[in-house]
């Protein structure tokens, strides 16, 4: 698998940002969900929120959507504020028409928005 | 549509391979003239199926055509494994309700995203799914 299909995460300010590549496998999406709680879990990383940026990917299915959700609340658990963006129109209109449940999860639409979301939660 | 007669197939042995049959049938819907919106229901679909194959069949073999029905182009795809096949069909088809890993949206998330959709499966005897979707 080349570098570019690799899941990143990056800090910016209090916030994690998490990236999945165009063409993530499903153990792609594992490992990115173990990479944002162990880097939660550094004590100086300071994290108050983690920014879930999925706009890459052009495929949401029942798989990715449930990781998607698991992921959210293990961050909440960890107490950091979740957030996805980069939601694209065709994903969103299959996701509802899969009937899949993704109504728990704050939602941005962009990564701007979803920092300034975080810096909300926070004061 | 210039050139309705499209086939292919794939093996689908590990979790790579469901990468690829996203981004192989992305790709043949787009040129087929699907819509975004269609062709990212139709690879959802894909998604799915090949899941289930990569999950619990181990491998098995996704092929790929147009057909007509009457006068409208049907594009066709079919998942076939050798796999231990489905007990019970029906709840296999209910939302949520399938036995292995707790997951259990693939069939029926299929079937709801797609025009057309076939199982055949016995037990032992191995899965055949058909999906297709109308090009309008």
């Amino acid at each position: 698998m080349s570098a570019d299909q690799r899941p990143s995460v990056m800090e910016v300010g209090d916030a994690l940002i998490a990236s999945l590549p165009e063409h993530p496998t499903d153990s792609t999406i594992s490992e990115l969900q173990e990479l944002i709680l162990s880097r939660i879990a550094r004590t100086d990383a300071d994290a108050d929120g983690v920014v879930l940026d999925v706009g890459a990917v052009q495929t949401v299915d029942s798989f990715f959507a449930r990781m998607i959700v698991e992921t959210a609340k293990m961050v909440e658990l960890m107490g950091a504020h979740p957030v996805l963006v980069g939601v694209s129109p065709a994903i969103a209109i299959t996701v509802t028409e899969l009937g899949l449940d993704l109504g728990e999860v704050e939602t941005a639409l962009g990564t701007d928005q979803a920092v300034a979301k975080i810096r909300a939660f926070d004061s | 549509m210039t050139d309705p007669d499209v086939a292919g197939s794939l093996s689908i042995d590990g979790d790579d391979d469901i990468v690829t049959a996203r981004m192989t049938i992305r790709q043949t819907a787009s040129d087929l003239g699907f819509g975004i919106t269609d062709t990212t229901r139709i690879v959802t679909a894909v998604s799915e199926l090949a899941r289930n194959i990569h999950l619990y069949a181990g491998s098995g073999t996704m092929r790929w055509r147009t057909r007509r029905d009457g006068e409208r182009p049907v594009f066709e795809i079919i998942f076939d494994d050798d796999g231990p096949g489905i007990d019970d069909i029906e709840k296999a088809l209910e939302s949520g309700q399938s036995s292995a890993n707790g997951m259990g949206q693939g069939l029926p998330g299929a079937k709801k995203l797609m025009d057309e959709f076939d199982l055949e499966t016995s037990p032992g005897a191995g899965t055949t799914v058909t999906i297709g979707k109308y090009l309008q």
